[in-house]
């Protein structure tokens, strides 16, 4: 049912999650930040859609956790990519580069369109 | 991992988020208690989040279950014509299958209704060297049995006779099973009323004892339970009822009214030679068949040394009854279930395209589930929570219909032995549900992976309207396969009509028209006095003679077209053309008058006379077989081996062939003895001038007055017993050929379902040839080659497979070969001409489309 209520871009939060993730082992909170650090603060992350997104990551074997310090010196939940969660990624980025680079090729075609 | 500590760690999980929110409040400069109050806002209802990742973790099979039940109902709702469709198909399909298999369940796979009754056993005696002999045994031997063996419990015999109960106004005929000792507890059955027999009542003691089943406990004494101690009178003894069987007891057979001890410490029960019982045992536990024979075998070679003269030919002969009572129709039963099976195969296959079909139609929604992470799995599993909710919709009518026709089926073998076991129970309602998921795998599981094989990117640009080419080769195999089953199925029904058909054809050899048949009450001690039972006999037919509207009487062992007996073997007195040649001959016993009531023509010498009794009458086949044109009236026939009861007798005449074994038999060399009284209760053959039945009353009262304490029983025209005999013929043939047109209305379904799908997938290129100048006539001879081009094909695979399958026939058909031309063509030209008509609506459809409409669609 939560796929129902997610809308199409969830895909999209996956493919992100798992990338940061790849970067290094990191905890929810951190996630929410470092998407909205490098997108500077363009993509803002739910924590509605954040934490089931994790959990369902996690469930499919995507994603590892275990609870360790944080950086402030207190417990927290800190996720890291599986090997499974690692091809799953590269797929996810080349089809993303796929589509991005279909999508953009379109839209070129339409500025020539224009000049001629 | 339980629910409450993951609960607790995930509220760890989001409360430092909420407190590095807080923190970061802090730091920018908020008051601690606004910053709290401002991170909780920012971070949205706790509860809530919670709540959905519950929901990612929830128990996987009964989450998604529902889930995917509630989304099979939806998709039930939103295509209703579909689902009527496939829920038709399938309760057809399965209700076909689940009636055929509650008859073969009851009759054939379930043990005989007593307790273990698998340990039960029939026993009989027979002599190796000889082709027929005499299969039941004298009450000495029985005991002898029941005393020297080791691995029986105990063993026990019957035997059954029709006798008169004369306490009413009217005398009644009643069945009244004669036992052996110990007979009650063989079966392992007691009274459910009163008690069975005590040791000491199997001794002529002046008191004599009988328990009723209960069909006359219900009929003569209105279910009483004071019936106890009541009494039958029976032919001049009476009989204190001591129990009451239940209602399923029915041994042998559904007619017995009574069972009474047989008395064995009389003289005539001593003799060795004496052939009383059926002989019944029950097995030790653990004892298998063959310990039991190899058991026997000794106790046997032990009695023919002590009593070489009548025990030293004899063997002994162990059958499990069960074996006994159904063996006849267990091939008739299996053709059925083979039948049916085919039949669900052929619905499988039917909605297996339909799915395919429609499958392809949902490759969208497919693509968009993939694309909101549905795993492929979870999407497989969805498609075939549809079809096993179909499929369970369809079992529920179909366990309706199989009731409704095993009412059907009873109605039309009512002869079946254990027909009336049959019953709708929880074993049929489990058969049905595991047809509903074997259905629901064979027809719904390669449409479903087949449909979710496709990559995400694949399924996204995959576009079914923009595709020219339509119509997998599987479905094509699909609409073949029922084809060539359909007409698999039909070749065998066709195969089966023609037998019947041509049973109907047969030339009897005597004319069953106009004649009336029943008996008259007598018992077994009768044959104390045999001169005394002939001259009775002989009484009744002579007063039947002189009633008016009978133009002929005689009595018969067996009804002429009804299968009795065995053949037996015969020694010429005077010497044999071929002395190597053994004279094998089926033996009857008829009475004077036989041949004319038949309307058997005579055709050498004398037939059977009173005014000259004894003598045998042989049949053409007979003198043709072992006499070759030499003359044979005269000498003399004897029984071999001797027999007291058969002395050798004068050939006096030769009549011509009849089939006496049967409509479907060839007749045999027949040795008729001229007797009328082989038994107390010969069947009487009366040939009447009006309508037989109509003649019943005007005989029971004739009889009436020569014999007031006798009754007339199985009173019928000889017709109806001969109808009856086709009983099972019928059945196969009537089943068959339901089950055969059946499937060829699937058959035809399929293809039109699957036909109608492809134009529906071609419209663009059917426009497109159509505004390209294709003429209309060429596109409905197009639709209608591809449909005709499958079921020829199908036809051709389904005739060969037929050619093989016929065999399992072999042994049912009359008349027609196995491989029957003019039935295989028969089929053909039904089949072509049926794919033709299901192709036609598919045809006219592509031929009305209109092009501008059909290209502007995209």
């Amino acid at each position: 049912m939560a796929a129902e209520k997610s809308d199409l871009l969830q895909g999209t939060l996956d493919m992100l999650i798992l990338k940061i993730v790849a970067l290094g082992p990191v905890h929810g909170y951190g996630i929410s930040l470092r998407i909205r650090q490098i997108s500077k603060e363009v993509l803002q992350v739910q924590q509605g859609s954040l934490y089931p997104a994790l959990h369902r990551l996690e469930k499919r074997g995507w994603l590892k956790s275990e609870w360790g310090e944080s950086e402030n010196g207190r417990e927290a939940k800190f996720y890291h990519l599986s090997p499974k969660g690692r091809k799953q990624l590269e797929e996810e980025e080349s089809n993303w580069q796929r589509l991005a680079g279909a999508v953009s090729e379109i839209l070129r075609a339409r500025a020539t369109e224009a000049e001629s | 991992m339980s629910r409450r500590p993951r609960d607790a760690q995930f509220d760890r999980e989001l409360q430092y988020h909420i407190d590095r929110l807080t923190e970061e409040k802090v730091a920018a400069g908020v008051p601690p208690a606004e910053a709290r109050r401002q991170a909780a806002l920012e971070f949205g209802g706790k509860e809530q989040i919670q709540e959905e990742v519950r929901d990612v973790y929830r128990i996987a099979f009964v989450e998604s279950a529902t889930t995917n039940l509630r989304s099979a109902l939806r998709f039930i709702r939103n295509s209703p014509a579909f689902a009527a469709t496939v829920i038709a198909t399938l309760a057809l399909g399965i209700g076909a299958n689940t009636a055929v298999f509650s008859a073969l369940d009851a009759i054939l796979l379930r043990p005989l209704p007593f307790p273990n009754g698998d340990q039960l056993m029939q026993l009989s005696q027979y002599i190796p060297k000889a082709k027929s002999s005499e299969p039941h045994v004298a009450p000495v031997r029985l005991e002898d049995w029941n005393r020297m063996n080791s691995t029986f419990q105990e063993i026990t015999g019957y035997y059954t006779q029709d006798v008169s109960e004369t306490s009413g106004d009217i005398p009644e005929k009643l069945t009244q099973g004669v036992v052996a000792p110990r007979f009650f507890s063989v079966w392992g059955i007691q009274p459910a009323l009163g008690r069975g027999f005590a040791r000491r009542e199997d001794y002529l003691a002046g008191h004599i004892v009988a328990v009723i089943s209960d069909q006359l406990w219900r009929r003569r004494f209105a279910s009483d339970p004071n019936a106890i101690g009541k009494t039958l009178r029976v032919e001049g003894f009476t009989f204190s009822i001591v129990g009451v069987m239940p209602a399923s007891f029915r041994f042998p057979d559904r007619t017995v009214d009574f069972w009474s001890p047989a008395i064995i410490n009389v003289p005539i029960s001593q003799a060795r030679e004496a052939t009383w019982f059926t002989v019944i045992g029950r097995l030790k536990p653990g004892v298998t068949l063959a310990q039991a024979r190899a058991d026997l075998a000794t106790v046997q070679a032990r009695l023919g040394k002590a009593y070489p003269k009548t025990d030293a030919a004899l063997a002994v002969r162990i059958e499990p009854l069960k074996q006994v009572t159904v063996g006849g129709v267990r091939p008739s039963l299996w053709i059925l279930f083979g039948a049916v099976s085919v039949l669900l195969l052929i619905a499988c296959a039917n909605i297996a395209a339909l799915l395919l079909a429609r499958t392809a139609d949902r490759q969208r929604e497919i693509a968009i589930r993939y694309s909101l992470g549905a795993s492929r799995l979870s999407i497989v599993a969805q498609l075939l929570t549809e079809v096993l909710v179909l499929a369970l919709a369809g079992s529920a009518v179909a366990l309706a219909l199989a009731i409704a026709a095993s009412a059907a089926f009873r109605a039309l073998a009512k002869d079946l032995p254990r027909i009336d076991e049959i019953a709708l129970d929880a074993r049929l309602v489990a058969y049905t549900i595991s047809c509903a998921v074997i259905t629901t795998v064979l027809c719904g599981l390669y449409p479903a992976v087949r449909a979710t094989r496709r990559t995400l990117a694949g399924s996204l640009a995959l576009s079914s309207r923009t595709q020219v080419s339509g119509g997998s080769p599987l479905q094509w195999l699909l609409v073949g396969m029922q084809v060539a089953l359909a007409v698999t199925l039909l070749v065998g029904a066709g195969l089966l009509l023609r037998t019947f058909q041509e049973l109907g054809r047969v030339s009897p050899g005597f004319d069953p028209d106009h004649v009336l048949t029943f008996r008259i009450s007598a018992n077994w001690g009768e044959t104390a006095n045999l001169n005394r039972m002939q001259q009775r006999v002989d009484r009744e037919l002579d007063t039947l003679r002189h009633t008016p509207g009978v133009e002929g009487a005689a009595t018969t062992l067996a009804l002429p077209g009804i299968q009795w007996g065995v053949p037996g073997e015969f020694r010429m007195v005077e010497g044999t053309v071929d002395p190597n040649r053994k004279i094998i001959a089926l033996p009857r016993v008829v009475s004077a008058g036989y041949f004319e009531a038949m309307h058997i023509p005579l055709l050498a010498g004398k037939a059977c006379s009173a005014d000259r009794p004894g003598g045998v009458v042989v049949n053409r086949r007979f003198a043709e077989t072992y006499f070759a044109g030499r003359t044979f009236l005269g000498n003399h026939l004897a029984a071999v081996p001797a027999n007291p009861y058969v002395p050798p007798a004068e050939i006096r005449g030769m009549v011509a062939d009849a089939r006496e074994q049967g409509l479907q038999r060839e007749p045999e060399p027949t040795v008729y003895t001229c007797y009328s009284a082989p038994v107390p209760s010969p069947a009487i053959v009366v040939r009447t001038l009006g309508e037989p039945m109509a003649m019943a009353e005007v005989i029971r009262r004739k009889i009436h007055e020569l014999e007031p304490n006798r009754s007339l029983y199985e009173v019928a025209p000889l017709e109806e017993h001969l109808h009856d005999s086709l009983a099972e013929h019928r059945l196969r043939a009537v089943l068959l050929t339901f089950f055969g047109l059946t499937a060829v209305s699937l058959a035809c379904m399929g293809l039109y379902g699957t036909l109608g799908y492809i134009v529906s997938l071609r419209r663009r290129e059917i426009g497109l040839r159509l505004a390209i100048g294709a003429v209309r006539k060429q596109i409905i001879g197009h639709v209608l080659r591809e449909g005709l081009r499958a079921s020829a094909l199908g036809c051709v695979a389904g005739l060969i497979l037929a050619a093989f399958s016929t065999r399992l026939l072999a042994g049912m058909l009359y008349g027609v070969g196995a491989l029957d031309a003019a039935t295989f063509a028969g089929v053909a030209a039904l089949i072509l001409l049926t794919g033709t008509m299901s192709a036609l609506l598919p045809a006219l459809r592509a031929a009305r489309v209109d092009p501008m409409q059909a290209l502007r669609e995209e």
